[in-house]
């Protein structure tokens, strides 16, 4: 039962190291720090530590001190800390409870009641820490799938619109660029990565609608007539209703972005798109991104209809509205952002 | 007599500080001769300073942690009173007691000495 199973006795006084190491040895490893700073660099390079018994009142670095670094390394969350005090005020104590100490060891140490609540306490992590790996493994693979469902759906779209897998792919790119872009210049379109992330993967559903579009139009050699841009400009509508009627094929929150990435990558700054005429702001961040990136790939890929811009064509066409107006701040990083793909 | 014996006379509480460290005498006679370098190393004077006790505090609390783990009852309870009268700014009654355990401290000390180089 016990070789790996390592705890650290933190305390000063090494009588008090040398009782608790009595106490614990038959059933675990011991190592023994004699202060703070000692005892901060073995819990962050000793990985089989499974418990800490910390002494408030050390010289230097104090039994706080450690606690704070424990939490600034997230080492808190996994491993249990028990206060060992011969009278701390409560004040202190509290502290102590705060910075994520389970438990409070008093001296002099009652062996056989110590031994319990350390045992137990270790038990508990052990068996929480393990939960936490299975969830995490099982997220990762639900994750897995919902991107795979997702890619599986835009290839269908491409193979109907006649264009290469390659056009998802770079959308998906360029969306993360200036996502990322946007969110660290502007605080208020802010967003963790977490969520970036899930923008990416829904960016690639932005023209699930075209599906229904009848072949004649998607692939038209030549400019559309008024009723079949009419037609054309349904695929964004359209788009919603197809997610709406496979709502658990996926995630939650990849549903709501494909939503209104779908309906909305058409809409313009000005309330010149469609299918709802949205204005400035109104439109969400990440359907205005995907906007530009459609934008941009549009012009510097070959369609049936046209040639290929070169980027330097493509961005001056963008930068003086020819393909509708566009947020001013999302202009700004766009040029940073293409820099980086 | 033995250094066990002799502590037990001085109000050391031996059989609760060897049932600490399961039972082992050999370890808690080791631990006691570390606890005799610890108090030459840790003096609390009497004549500390009544408007500057902090570092007093500190080394009463040392003291008392490490004499309540190997029941040396006496020097436990003492210091345990100081840490508590100097919390609550009573430095002259926590010199009082201080004063009280000097004598009671220092034949544990010595009897623990004589048995450290018999």
């Amino acid at each position: 039962m016990k070789k790996n199973k390592t705890i650290l006795i933190v305390d000063d006084v090494e009588i008090n190291r040398v009782i608790l190491a009595e106490i614990f040895k038959d059933s675990y490893q011991i190592v023994e720090a004699g202060s703070g700073a000692e005892a901060i660099g073995i819990i962050n390079g000793h990985p089989d530590i499974v418990a800490v018994l910390l002494d408030l009142l050390m010289p230097g670095v104090s039994g706080l001190g450690v606690l704070e670094d424990m939490n600034r390394t997230g080492r808190i969350k996994h491993i249990p800390v028990f206060l060992i005090t011969a009278a701390e005020s409560e004040a202190v104590l509290m502290e102590g409870y705060h910075l994520g100490a389970v438990d409070v060891i008093r001296k002099p140490f009652m062996t056989q009641f110590l031994q319990c609540r350390v045992s137990n306490l270790i038990e508990l992590y052990a068996h929480r820490n393990a939960l936490e790996d299975i969830v995490e493994e099982q997220v990762e693979k639900l994750q897995a799938v919902n991107r795979s469902m997702v890619e599986t759906l835009a290839a269908i779209i491409e193979f109907r619109d006649c264009e290469s897998g390659e056009h998802v792919k770079r959308i998906g790119k360029l969306t993360r660029v200036m996502m990322t872009e946007v969110s660290n210049t502007y605080p208020e379109y802010y967003l963790p990565k977490e969520e970036i992330d899930i923008i990416v993967t829904s960016s690639v559903l932005h023209d699930i609608g075209k599906i229904s579009i009848p072949d004649q139009i998607l692939n038209k050699p030549g400019r559309l007539t008024a009723e079949e841009f009419d037609i054309m400009k349904q695929h964004t509508v359209k788009g919603c209703e197809i997610l709406q009627s496979i709502p658990d094929i996926m995630d939650k929150s990849i549903y709501s972005y494909s939503y209104d990435i779908c309906r909305h990558h058409h809409e313009r700054w000005d309330g010149k798109g469609y299918p709802d005429g949205l204005r400035g702001d109104e439109i969400s961040i990440w359907a205005q991104v995907v906007a530009v990136a459609d934008v941009y790939d549009a012009l510097t890929s070959e369609r049936v209809y046209k040639a290929a811009y070169s980027r330097e064509k493509a961005v001056d066409m963008i930068y003086h509205g020819e393909c509708g107006a566009f947020n001013p701040k999302l202009l700004e990083v766009f040029r940073n952002a293409l820099e980086q793909i | 007599m033995s250094l066990l014996e002799e502590l037990k006379s001085l109000g050391v509480d031996v059989d609760g500080g060897v049932k600490r460290l399961a039972g082992k005498q050999a370890l808690y006679e080791r631990m006691m001769f570390k606890f005799l370098d610890m108090m030459k190393k840790s003096v609390v004077s009497p004549d500390f300073d009544s408007n500057d006790y902090g570092e007093v505090i500190e080394i009463a609390h040392a003291l008392k942690g490490a004499a309540g783990n190997l029941s040396v009852t006496p020097v436990y309870e003492a210091y345990g009173k100081i840490v508590d009268l100097l919390r609550s700014q009573q430095p002259e009654e926590a010199r009082k007691v201080l004063k009280d355990v000097l004598p009671v401290q220092g034949k544990i000390l010595d009897c623990i000495e004589r048995h450290a180089n018999a």
